[in-house]
Order: C-alpha cells, then sequence, then structure tokens
C-alpha cells in the first residue's frame, strides 16, 4: 500500500461525501458525517503526512512515479494507529444513516460511501493482519474440510471476481485425491483466493487455471501441490524475487494500474510459512505465471467430514421470479456480489444484509416474499435470525420461505433444519438452475393469502433521555463551553459505534470492553440513562457471558437509542442559548 | 507567582476538555495528552508541577506511568488518578506503587480542584 492508494479511497470517500451536501439532504446525521470526515482528514494531513495538505500530495503523487521508500513506511506505520479512530467515526455514522429513513437516492449514496470507507477498513485490517502474522499472533485451525468442495467453492467466488474480461476460469483436481483432510479451509481459502484474484487482476484476455495435484502420502499427511496458472502480463525475471517482499509491487505503476496493497502476496506467503509449505513462482513476460504451492494436510477418516446431503430436485415449470422480493442473509462480500447478480439476472428485487438483526428488522418493516440464509454468520447464525422469524408474531414471517444456503451441511444440520422452521435447504457449490427451481417452488407454495398487517412499532417508557443541568453547573453556566463538550460527547459516541462495529466483526471482546467503559463518564455527565445502562451491560458481557450474539443486541439496541438521545440534547441546547 | 504546570492525562476528550477548562478557570496552566506515549514524553519535556491521570490509558496505563515516575525517572512530582470505583485493585497498587492521591469515576472536577490544590499545598 502507498499513499496513492490511499488518496484514492480518500477520494472516493471525499467524493461520496460531497453528494451529501446536497440542501435535500439535510439530516442531522450526513452532516455530522461531513464534519468526521473533515476532522479525519486534516488528521491524516497533519499526523500522516506531516502538513502537506491531501491535495498538495495528490498533485505529487500523479507526476512522480515512485515515491520515497522510507516515507511510505512512515505512512503505512502511522496510518493503522491514525486512521482507525476517525474512521470507526465515519462507519458509524454511515451505520446510523442507514438507520434513517433515505430516498432511493440517498440509499444509493448512503451504500457508496458504506463501500468506500468499508474498502478504506479493508486496507487498514490487511495491514493489521500483516503484522499480526508476522509477530506470530495468527492462529491457525485444525477442522476437518471437504477439499473438494473448498477447491469448487475458490473457483466459484474467483468467477464472480471477473468482470468485462474474457478470461476462462478452469479447475481441475487429481483423481483419487482424499476429498477430507483436516487443516485451516479459511486459510487456504484465503491464500487460493488471493493468488488467483491476482490473476484476474494480471489477465486482460485469457485463461485461468487452478490445478490441484496430489504429491504424497507419508505418515497419514498428505501433501498437495496447487497451481495457479495464469497467461497474464507475467513478471520480470529479475523482479520475481521483490513481488513476495512487503509493500512491493513487481513494477513502480502496479498500483495506479492494478491497485492493492502490496502485502497480499506478503500475507500469502506468511500463511504457507505457516502452515508447513511453500510456494515457488515462475513466469515469462507477456506470456504468464505459475504460482506453485505445496502444503500438508492430515487425512481425516470419512466420520470426521460428514456425508454431503443429496441433493434435492424440486422441478417447477416455467415459474418466473420477476418482481420477487428476496432477503439474503450472506456474510462473504464476494458471494454476496455473486447472489446480487444472480438475482437481478431473475429480475429480484434484493436486499442483502450481513447483519442478522438489520435483517430481521427490515423483515418486520418492509415486505419480503422469500429468505435466503447463509447459515454460518458471524454473531448470529443463520439458525438462531431463522427462529426469530418465526417466532415473529406477524403471520407473514411465520410463513416466508427461508432457504438455507451452506458448504458442508451434516446430518444434525438437516435436522436442525427442520427443527428451526428453514423450508428448504441447498448446499454450495450449487448450479443456478437448482436454486432458481427451489425459489419458484417455495414461492407457488406460499401464494396463498397472506394479508398480514405490517408490525406497529412499541413505543418505551416516557424518560427524558439525558439531562443537560447538571453538566451545564459543572461548566459554570458557560453555554459556550458546554455546546463545545457536547460536540466531543458526539464524536466519542460516534467513534464508539465505529468501534464496536469493527470489534464484533473481528470478534474482540475485550476491545468492546474497554469502548463501553470508555464513554461510561460522557454518558453518566449527559445524564444518558438508557445508553448508560445498555453500556454497563455491554461491559460486563465482555467480562462475564462473553455472548456475541447478546453484544450484537446491545449495539443495535444502542444504535437505536443513540439518536433519540442526540435529539434530545440539539433541542435542549437550542433552548439555552 | 508563576502558575503551577499540570499534565492531564484523559482519553475521554469531552471530560478532558470539561477538566481543563475548569483547571485553568482557576489559575493552572494545563496541558492535555489523550495516551499514554504522548504523557511519557510530555513529562520529561514538560517537568509539570503536577499530574493527573486516568488509569485506564491506550498504550500506557496510568499504574504503569506511576512506575514509571517514581523508579525510572525517580521524581516525586504529585501524581493523582482517576479510577472507575469498581477498579480498587489498581488504586491500591497504584498508592503502594507511590500514586499521591486518586478520585473515582465519574470525577467532579470541584473535588479534583480541591485535590490537587492540598498536593500543590494550596488552601482555599
Amino acid at each position: 500500500m502507498n499513499t496513492r492508494e490511499l488518496l484514492t479511497h480518500l477520494s472516493k470517500l471525499e467524493n461520496g461525501l460531497d453528494s451529501f451536501s446536497f440542501s435535500e439532504l439535510n439530516t442531522t446525521e450526513a452532516k455530522a458525517l461531513k464534519k468526521s470526515f473533515e476532522s479525519f482528514k486534516n488528521g491524516l494531513e497533519t499526523k500522516v503526512f506531516g502538513g502537506d495538505s491531501v491535495a498538495a500530495l495528490q498533485a505529487d503523487a500523479l507526476t512522480v512515479t515512485s515515491i520515497n521508500n522510507s516515507k511510505e513506511h512512515t505512512v503505512i506505520a502511522n496510518v493503522s494507529h491514525e486512521i482507525r479512530t476517525p474512521l470507526n467515526g465515519i462507519v458509524g455514522f454511515v451505520d446510523l444513516l442507514k438507520e434513517t429513513p433515505l430516498t432511493q437516492k440517498q440509499f444509493e449514496l448512503t451504500n457508496a460511501l458504506s463501500k468506500a470507507s468499508q474498502n478504506l477498513m479493508d486496507i487498514v485490517n490487511e495491514l493489521l493482519e500483516f503484522s499480526k502474522l508476522a509477530a506470530g499472533r495468527e492462529k491457525f485451525a485444525k477442522v476437518p474440510f471437504n477439499l473438494k468442495n473448498l477447491v469448487n467453492e475458490v473457483g466459484f467466488l474467483c468467477r464472480t471476481l471477473i468482470t468485462n474480461k474474457d478470461i476462462t476460469l478452469q479447475v481441475t483436481m487429481d483423481e483419487g485425491i482424499p476429498h477430507s483432510l483436516i487443516g485451516d479451509p479459511a486459510k487456504l481459502s484465503q491464500i487460493l483466493l488471493n493468488l488467483m484474484g491476482n490473476s484476474v487482476k494480471f489477465v486482460e484476455k485469457g485463461k485461468i487455471q487452478l490445478k490441484v495435484h496430489f504429491i504424497k502420502e507419508e505418515n497419514n499427511e498428505v501433501f498437495l501441490d496447487f497451481d495457479v496458472v495464469d497467461t497474464g502480463i507475467g513478471i520480470a525475471n529479475d523482479k520475481l524475487n521483490d513481488i513476495f517482499e512487503t509493500y512491493q509491487q513487481a513494477e513502480p505503476d502496479t498500483q495506479l494500474k492494478y491497485g492493492g496493497s502490496g502485502l497480499g502476496l506478503s500475507i500469502v506467503k506468511e500463511l504457507i510459512g505457516k502452515m508447513k509449505g511453500q510456494i515457488t513462482v515462475q513466469s515469462t513476460l507477456g506470456r504468464g505465471t505459475v504460482f506453485k504451492v505445496t502444503l500438508p494436510f492430515e487425512k481425516a477418516s470419512t466420520d470426521d467430514v460428514q456425508q454431503t446431503v443429496t441433493k434435492q430436485n424440486k422441478r417447477v415449470e416455467g415459474k418466473g421470479l420477476e418482481g420477487t422480493k428476496v432477503l439474503v442473509f450472506e456474510d462473504n462480500t464476494l458471494n454476496q456480489k455473486l447472489m446480487e447478480n444472480r438475482l437481478k439476472n431473475w429480475g429480484c428485487e434484493t436486499i442483502i444484509t450481513a447483519n442478522g438483526l438489520y435483517g430481521l428488522k427490515l423483515l418486520e418493516n418492509h415486505h419480503f416474499d422469500m429468505v435466503l440464509m447463509d447459515l454460518r454468520m458471524p454473531g448470529m447464525n443463520g439458525f438462531e435470525i431463522t427462529r426469530r422469524i418465526r417466532n415473529n408474531s406477524n403471520y407473514m414471517l411465520q410463513t416466508i420461505p427461508i432457504i438455507a444456503i451452506s458448504a458442508d451441511m451434516s446430518a444434525s444440520d438437516k435436522d436442525k433444519c427442520h427443527e428451526y422452521g428453514v423450508s428448504d435447504f441447498i448446499l454450495k457449490p450449487y448450479n443456478s438452475d437448482e436454486l432458481q427451481n427451489m425459489m419458484g417452488f417455495h414461492l407457488n407454495q406460499n401464494r396463498v393469502g397472506n394479508t398480514g398487517t405490517p408490525n406497529n412499532w412499541v413505543a418505551g417508557p416516557k424518560m427524558n433521555p439525558a439531562n443537560l443541568a447538571p453538566i451545564l453547573e459543572e461548566c459554570l453556566g458557560q453555554i459556550e463551553l458546554l455546546d463545545e463538550l457536547i460536540r466531543l460527547f458526539k464524536q466519542n459516541m460516534l467513534e464508539f459505534i465505529g468501534k464496536v462495529k469493527m470489534h464484533l466483526q473481528n470478534n474482540n471482546l475485550q476491545g468492546i470492553g474497554f469502548a463501553a467503559h470508555k464513554i461510561k463518564s460522557s454518558l453518566k455527565m449527559m445524564e444518558a440513562s438508557s445508553l448508560f445502562e445498555i453500556c454497563e451491560t455491554i461491559s460486563e458481557t465482555c467480562k462475564e457471558s462473553k455472548d456475541t450474539q447478546a453484544l450484537t443486541v446491545l449495539y443495535h439496541r444502542f444504535l437505536e437509542e443513540y439518536p433519540k438521545v442526540e435529539k434530545f440534547i440539539d433541542l435542549e441546547i437550542k433552548k439555552l442559548k | 507567582m508563576k502558575p503551577k504546570r499540570l499534565l492531564l492525562a484523559e482519553d475521554d476528550t469531552m471530560l478532558a476538555s470539561l477538566l481543563k477548562y475548569r483547571l485553568e478557570k482557576d489559575g493552572y496552566v494545563v496541558a492535555v495528552k489523550h495516551d499514554g506515549h504522548q504523557m511519557k514524553t510530555a513529562i520529561t519535556e514538560q517537568l509539570p508541577d503536577a499530574i493527573i491521570s486516568d488509569v485506564m490509558m491506550p498504550y500506557f496505563s496510568g499504574i504503569e506511568l506511576v512506575d514509571y515516575l517514581r523508579n525510572d525517572l525517580k521524581t516525586d512530582i504529585p501524581i493523582i488518578l482517576i479510577s472507575a470505583a469498581s477498579n480498587e485493585e489498581n488504586v491500591v497498587s497504584a498508592l503502594k506503587l507511590g500514586a499521591n492521591d486518586f478520585i473515582a469515576k465519574p470525577v467532579s472536577p470541584t473535588e479534583l480542584l480541591i485535590r490537587v490544590a492540598r498536593e500543590l499545598n494550596r488552601y482555599y
């Protein structure tokens, strides 16, 4: 990653934010978001770029082909620290903004913002991941998994990365490779996706292959070769050794043309090393590149990996899905993209969310015809979400078709599907006809007089969300100071929201506990008792039960409650002035 | 008389601003630091007359700060810690290490003023 990359993302974010200064978009959140970005940018300028303005650096970056290496390193070292807090604030704002009623245009803008800030966050996280790996703090799983499914899945996901390019993608596997292995499937996917993702970047027209070869079996260990072969631009011989180096990309303008943090291959190499494997690369400039990864895996007994469930075939004659409103629960961004494209092609109106509670809220307040559910979601898993949908008092939700999607489904999972009220399930990888048929079938089944009334929100007990009198007294009656404190208060709250969101994604309970502890004083000073209680429960949950699901619920309660508090404070201060 | 100089380490920006205002109003010169690293550098650069620090600070806790002052710098600059009431263990170990005083959260600025004045031998 270098300054240019960062700048590109910054200006994307800025462009998105600029769109919000339209007068019609006069919501408090949008304004606050804009303000937060200003302070984010100023902070970056002074702390990271040592006072140079972003605009000046941007002009610089366009003319200078390679930026001084040591400067980049300083930037990178600083970035992860300096960027995260204000970025958390931005992510927090966007989350709040999403909770407000939006027009179609505003909705699109919010989504774009969400994406831009998420991209930036991804880069920062990649940096942190690398430092974690380098410091040996990354843990590796040792679980049974189905290799064939994994390889197919990777190929499948990789296909979704190919847009507007004439590339054929081929995945082959030697006969006789045991399908059931023990290792870390997530890390293996990460390695393969990273290498193949690179190929997609560097091939304009041609072919990408993933070939899995059996090498040998020794002491119950299976050695496999994963060859990623492409007909891309290739890498010059004298550059081959550099490409695994941190922050190095083969050519100085690689960044500009193809993006990327320059950390991808370093991460891959570190991962492979830690998995006791090795990686080699061969390449001819202009012809293509071959990455060869050799990795050992333990062989699993057949009991370890449950037999795949037989596929179901429910044919429906020519039933179109046009206009069907589908809510998809899916956390993997590639799968999200894939699903979005697929459903769009069938004429469905689709909303995709990775957040169980958010999805539940959508279901309660909007009409949907069908739910597609990834069973393995972080936080609240698909079974739990299904249970909550079925337990809703709304009759429509008790009967809405829910199709579960899963890569590995054990017999007990199958039972659980029935138990929790899943209407049907489909195994990944599946072909799109299968899904289309299944959706059509269930849609037909359910199209019998669904005329329930939408749910009404129950109002909470009447109590002031905050009280400014005590803090005004501490300010010795100085309204200006109070105004400043309120500004800081809002900033702290939004940073908190962003931080907790990130920590929830990373399952960092300690981080959540710390963040909650930190804002308690502010909440107490404002006598924001509802938020204070939520925070205290969050603190306790982090220390004691460590229940991430409960934390997600609390986080969303905070998200719901906070705007009320902010609105109240704004009204009160207006009165005081 | 030259005004007394204070270093305030508090990462809650809102609380920090309020305390700064109240301390300045009382005639102190106050520098605010938002994390332990900044604090450490500021101590040797500014040689303040007293230090007020939150116990739970990023990078370098209030307890570590007391240890650093008393055992590494070997200085007896007065230090007052701000701590959550539930953090009794930490408070005790900080006092053992040589912290002068502590104040429980939620912080009353008036109480803090009195405690600071006491450490600096100023009387109301």
